[in-house]
């Protein structure tokens, strides 16, 4: 639904984004990766049409991005701010009417939210005597509330106590299976493997990885294994079918890191142990996110 | 242009409902008319209560009239020596000794007071007056003329200054303390209006970067409007205020005046002051020729629906003028603290067309520094209300609110390209160099 075709964007002296394309599918989760200054939040402005790319250009559904897209997309900034002497029912009301809404409309929309997000008491506070996390969630309903099919979200998760993260999580993922694109900016990878379909890692203005998050992943296993056994075995006998990268003696249990030989099974290594050794666990290493992050991200360094 | 209207509603009344605008506006014109109401009254009770015993020691032969008491002045002429009189004053009930010795007329010296406290200016006037007036009389007497004729001499003048309407050729009866009165006014006015609504301005963007909700208003307005409607509704907010100020200090003020200072009082004050100038009064002194009548009546033939309307006209373009430029000063800074190195090159002209138009502009309506400080948008707003009262040309009129218009439209153009760039910068001090390179970004 969302194609960035070759932007570039440069400030003064600093090139911020470098003929970055990206592919968000429709009804997709979609993270924005990229350590800080990486160039994430110019793309998001360039997405939200608060400023213009240089070169390159940006389809929503197809079309070109103009100004009639504005009330379909909902933006959640990583610097995030309310009015502070205005009440909350009022603000999230005026948001909402910049955005598009009818009074009438918006009103109902928002006592649905606050009584689902359990705020209905909170209309006529105001934001200085709300915590942080409130009025997190203040913002959150202000960037949903016009039912935009594009929402971003710009390090969603910063500031929430973990009892809150979670209700914003289960509201996302259910706007998202009633049909809402997501596009998660973070540096933080933990909430990526849980809700992302899709990532792009960009770095120093370039994109440098894209694709699906098992994708990615199966990319980025190596064969390596979690091996834990009780018993006498000499790893050097079986040199043909992995090579230990890590071992440790516990308690008379043994927990090797393997890797294995080119084509080379995790079965060929149970049957070379079993007969000498009881075996407690064996477990694939599957990187992380965040390892393939630092990985990626360090190998663009030393280049 | 549904979005603008929107942000100007919010910015409206966000501002209208505090607390703090409610109080000022209903504070300033009683605060205004209070301060005016116990000048007022205070002069009142001076002209009322300044009573000067004074004993004369006169040594002179030559002045064969006395020194005549009034109702704020009496003098007393003793028989005694100056150095007993000195002495006793402290005990005697006199205020001050005066003591006339032998002068000729033509060089009257030696003239003493003498008094337990320093003689005010206004005694010392009044008290050379009187004998100014003594010695006249009896250098006239001397030249022959009957005491009959001297009192018919005196006459009073008042010089009822009217202009020609050029347009018209009309008279209109106009009074340069009138005019100068409401040039005061309408200027400091002007002046205190730009200055706090627009420095309102300034702080709202200000607010609106340190909350941070700047960015998500703008994804949803462009920059442009949000700026606009920003500087449209403060300028309304201010109308709302003025147009208070005018309704209750013109209520207050009629009801003060009709309940607090009955007429009969108006009478004697004017009448007293108009006396003492005149030492015999001899005519009858009307109200309305006092100096306080005088005022009233120019008052009356200035045209006020004019001089607001311009005034509010002027007001609407010296606003928007300078609120463009702060709001590019506030999108330019992340606190108010760091707003100073701008303000002065936007403070220094207006201040310096406030403190030309109060002094320059008064003195001399339609010089040449009048004509050009209220042709130049910098100044125009303040220079052309404190104008007005004299009355200015239509086509100066015309050609001062164009250049205003076109003035105004441009900082408002080259405040926006800065506003856009600026709102979106944290944390980094900005400098001139910086902003001229925002402005020229392309978007």
């Amino acid at each position: 639904m969302l194609s960035v075709k070759n932007i570039v964007k440069q400030y003064a002296t600093h090139r911020a984004l470098d003929q970055v394309s990206l592919e968000v599918e429709s009804g997709k989760i979609f993270g924005l990766l990229g350590p800080n200054g990486a160039g994430k939040t110019s793309l998001i402005r360039i997405i939200t049409q608060i400023t213009a790319p240089d070169s390159g250009e940006v389809l929503f559904n197809g079309e070109r991005l103009n100004s009639n897209h504005i009330s379909q997309i909902g933006y959640l900034p990583e610097e995030r701010g309310l009015y502070k002497k205005m009440e909350i029912g009022e603000q999230v009301l005026y948001l909402s009417k910049l955005k598009g809404l009818s009074t009438a409309e918006a009103t109902k929309r928002i006592k649905f939210w606050f009584e689902k997000l359990e705020m209905e008491n909170w209309w006529s506070k105001k934001v200085e005597d709300l915590s942080k996390g409130m009025q997190q969630k203040v913002q959150f309903v202000a960037t949903v509330l016009h039912q935009p099919e594009l929402i971003i979200l710009d390090e969603p998760f910063s500031g929430f106590d973990p009892v809150n993260a979670d209700i914003i999580k289960n509201e996302i993922l259910e706007l998202n299976k009633q049909g809402a694109t997501f596009i998660f900016s973070t540096h933080r990878m933990e909430s990526v493997e849980e809700l992302c379909d899709h990532i792009a890692l960009i770095d120093r203005s370039k994109k440098i990885l894209d694709g699906s998050v098992d994708e990615i992943k199966s990319t980025y296993r190596n064969n390596t294994y979690w091996i834990e056994y009780e018993g006498d075995y000499e790893t050097a006998n079986a040199k043909e079918i992995f090579n230990v990268l890590q071992a440790e003696n516990i308690k008379g249990k043994t927990l090797l890191k393997i890797q294995l030989q080119e084509h080379k099974t995790a079965n060929e290594v149970l049957s070379a142990l079993l007969p000498y050794v009881a075996i407690h666990r064996l477990d694939e290493v599957i990187p992380t996110m965040n390892d393939i992050f630092i990985d990626k991200v360090k190998r663009q360094d030393y280049e | 242009m549904n979005k603008v209207l929107l942000i100007i509603r919010r910015e409206y009344l966000s501002r209208v409902k505090k607390k703090s605008f409610i109080i000022m506006t209903f504070l300033t014109p009683l605060l205004i008319a209070g301060i005016y109401g116990l000048i007022g009254y205070f002069t009142y009770k001076g002209i009322k209560d300044t009573h000067d015993k004074i004993a004369v020691v006169s040594t002179n032969k030559t002045l064969t009239d006395k020194l005549v008491t009034d109702k704020n002045i009496e003098y007393k002429y003793v028989d005694q020596a100056l150095d007993v009189m000195k002495k006793s004053l402290k005990k005697s009930d006199y205020d001050y000794v005066l003591y006339l010795p032998e002068f000729k007329l033509e060089d009257p010296k030696g003239i003493e007071l003498f008094g337990e406290k320093q003689a005010g200016l206004s005694l010392n006037g009044r008290i050379s007056r009187d004998i100014e007036e003594l010695i006249r009389n009896q250098k006239l007497k001397e030249s022959g003329i009957s005491q009959n004729d001297l009192d018919q001499l005196k006459t009073s003048v008042n010089i009822e200054t009217k202009k020609i309407a050029a347009e018209t050729g009309k008279e209109e009866s106009s009074s340069a303390g009138a005019s100068t009165i409401i040039a005061f006014i309408a200027g400091i006015l002007m002046f205190m209006f730009i200055m706090l609504y627009g420095i309102q301005v300034m702080r709202g963007v200000i607010e609106e970067k340190t909350s941070r909700i700047i960015e998500v208003m703008i994804s949803s307005v462009k920059p442009f409007q949000l700026m606009m409607g920003k500087i449209i509704g403060i300028a309304l907010v201010g109308l709302t205020q003025f147009i208070l100020w005018i309704v209750l200090t013109f209520t207050i003020s009629t009801i003060a005046a009709t309940v607090l200072i009955d007429k009969a009082d108006v009478k004697k004050i004017t009448t007293s002051a108009e006396g003492n100038q005149i030492a015999k009064g001899t005519e009858v002194v009307t109200q309305t020729q006092g100096p306080i009548g005088d005022i009233q009546k120019n008052l009356a033939g200035l045209d006020f629906g004019k001089i607001i309307s311009v005034f509010v006209f002027f007001f609407l373009g010296g606003y928007l003028f300078y609120s463009a430029l702060y709001a590019a000063i506030g999108s330019a800074v992340d606190s108010e603290t760091e707003t100073q190195q701008f303000m002065m090159p936007v403070m220094m002209p207006l201040l310096l067309g406030y403190a030309l138009s109060l002094s320059v502009v008064t003195n001399d309506p339609y010089g040449n520094v009048a004509f050009w400080l209220s042709m130049i948008p910098f100044t125009s707003p303040i220079a052309m209300v404190v104008r007005m009262p004299y009355g200015v040309p239509g086509w100066e009129l015309a050609l001062s609110m164009t250049i205003l218009i076109i003035g105004f439209i441009g900082t408002v153009w080259v405040a926006s390209r800065i506003y856009r760039v600026g709102i979106l910068m944290y944390g980094k001090k900005t400098t001139f160099k910086e902003m001229f390179k925002w402005f020229t970004y392309k978007n």
